[in-house]
């Protein structure tokens, strides 16, 4: 559907919010708390699809609000939205999807987020506080963002503002949790691992810890994917993912949420490592590099080989 | 006869080594020793068990035993203590099939989910009947016919068991013709 860009506020020297508004008189549908768009970015050579979370509280058909840091790593799609885009635009995105639901069980929830993975929180923040759920935010944060995130989050005593990995305790925080918690965690992927991991070492269940990252598709080495059924050898480069390859060569690959959560887009490998990025195979399938989430992994080796 | 989707299956109980602290609950007097596979270098494990002066309590050495005088007493305790305990916990249950799903409802109102409690049947295989015609719960059912305990109706025990109301459905057995009723059967001692 077609949207417009209705405003562009800096929120800080990288960070800016997108005000998107429905470019015809119908409303956008309404999203749920942790929902995403997949916003279409037309570069000069090319057209980025990338995934933003909806910031915008659950439920808001006249707008739809996202958050973009400008990635240095990035393929290009959140340079150009810093660079280019201007109020006015007409922009196509996709209708939302929720990757990273509430769970409808807990009677608490324990939101622990890291730089830009506040985005989700936000959409969460607003859904939480109308119906009076127990929360308990904490968002990590470089010093001098502080100011920026502190703006962000709401004045409360759940929500609590971390410019230090000290003043965090992981351990502590995640070992005193009452059974009826669940945990959700959303920022980069080391920050995402270290809680993952915690949490698990701690004796979490996986059903009651709940991962969002949006910082798997990023650019990487380029390296050379051979599609063992059709013959077709595809060239991934520097600047683009395995997905993206796959469909700019005109490969009808499998795909949903591009944002490694999903599983829809997974492929079985036939050789070479892939590089996972996803938070969607088991460990076990991970370390037997049999499948590969085509939408945020990439290869360690020059050469992948797919059963596709 | 087809698969009966609505019997649970169970297995084996296992100390999960993920979890930090472990309860095994029993309608039993005892946990006999080859119910529940444990690394010996697990030592937070605490058994709560139901009957007073029972023999045979391996546990009892390792201190961390408790006894309750029944069943009800046993629950009672539990969810006050589920609702203390913190992540990490991981709770075994071992007896009869009402007693290991009255412990799972208890379980889950408290938050525990997949992977943090486990059953396994053990004992007697007697079952709560449960009257779909008053609602009433009949306990320790030996027979495939039961007379229910509160309206009186003779019901037929069906193979048909609810994890929500931890009880097998019981069925007027004589609803189309009255009074025609097959003798019952001892099919669950």
């Amino acid at each position: 559907m077609k949207a417009r860009i209705a405003d562009i506020q800096s929120l800080g020297p990288a960070i800016k919010r997108l005000v998107l508004a429905p470019s015809g008189a119908e409303l956008f549908p309404a999203a749920s708390a942790g929902a995403n768009i997949l916003l279409e970015i037309p570069g000069p050579e090319r057209v980025w699809k990338n995934a933003y979370s909806l910031v915008s509280a659950p439920g808001e058909r006249n707008r739809y609000e996202i958050i973009v840091r400008r990635v240095r790593q990035s393929r290009g799609g959140s340079a150009w939205l810093h660079d280019h885009a201007v109020i006015g635009q007409e922009l196509e995105i996709g209708v939302p999807a929720n990757f990273f639901p509430i769970a409808k069980a807990a009677k608490k929830h324990l939101l622990l987020s890291a730089g830009i993975g506040i985005t989700p929180f936000l959409s969460y923040l607003a859904a939480l506080q109308a119906a009076k759920a127990a929360f308990e935010l904490h968002h990590c944060c470089r010093g001098e963002e502080a100011g920026l995130f502190r703006d962000l989050l709401p004045q409360s005593a759940q929500a609590v503002l971390h410019t230090s990995r000290n003043t965090l305790d992981l351990v502590k925080l995640l070992s005193v949790q009452k059974l009826h918690t669940h945990l959700y965690v959303c920022g980069p992927e080391a920050f995402m691992d270290l809680v993952v991991a915690t949490a698990l070492r701690l004796g979490w269940p996986r059903a009651k810890i709940h991962e969002e990252s949006f910082g798997g598709a990023t650019g990487g080495a380029p390296f050379i994917v051979k599609l063992a059924r059709s013959g077709i050898a595809v060239q991934v480069r520097a600047d683009e993912t395995l997905l993206e390859a796959l469909q700019n060569a005109g490969v009808d690959a499998p795909c949903l949420c591009r944002g490694g959560a999903c599983g829809v887009c997974e492929l079985p490998v036939l050789e070479g490592v892939p590089e996972h990025h996803d938070h969607f195979l088991s460990e076990q399938k991970r370390a037997g590099n049999t499948s590969i989430m085509t939408c945020v992994s990439r290869a360690k080796t020059p050469e992948l080989v797919l059963d596709f | 006869m087809g698969i009966n989707k609505s019997r649970p299956i169970y297995e084996k109980l296992r100390i999960d080594p993920k979890g930090r602290a472990h309860l095994i609950v029993t309608d039993l007097a005892s946990v006999p020793e080859d119910a529940i596979e444990a690394d010996p270098a697990f030592s937070n494990i605490e058994s709560w068990v139901v009957g007073i002066g029972a023999p045979g309590i391996a546990a009892e050495a390792r201190g961390n035993l408790r006894a309750f005088r029944a069943v009800a007493d046993l629950r009672s305790h539990l969810s006050h203590r589920l609702a203390r305990e913190t992540m990490g916990f991981r709770l075994y249950a071992l007896g009869s099939e009402a007693f290991l799903w009255d412990v799972m409802t208890l379980g889950r109102e408290a938050g525990l989910g997949e992977g943090e409690i486990f059953l396994n049947q053990a004992g007697t295989l007697r079952r709560r009947v449960y009257c779909t015609h008053c609602k009433t719960m009949n306990e320790n059912v030996a027979t495939h016919i039961v007379v229910c305990q509160a309206c009186g109706a003779t019901l037929f025990v069906r193979d048909h068991f609810s994890r929500r109301l931890a009880a097998f459905m019981g069925v007027k057995v004589d609803a189309e013709v009255p009074g025609e009723v097959p003798a019952p059967e001892v099919l669950y001692p």
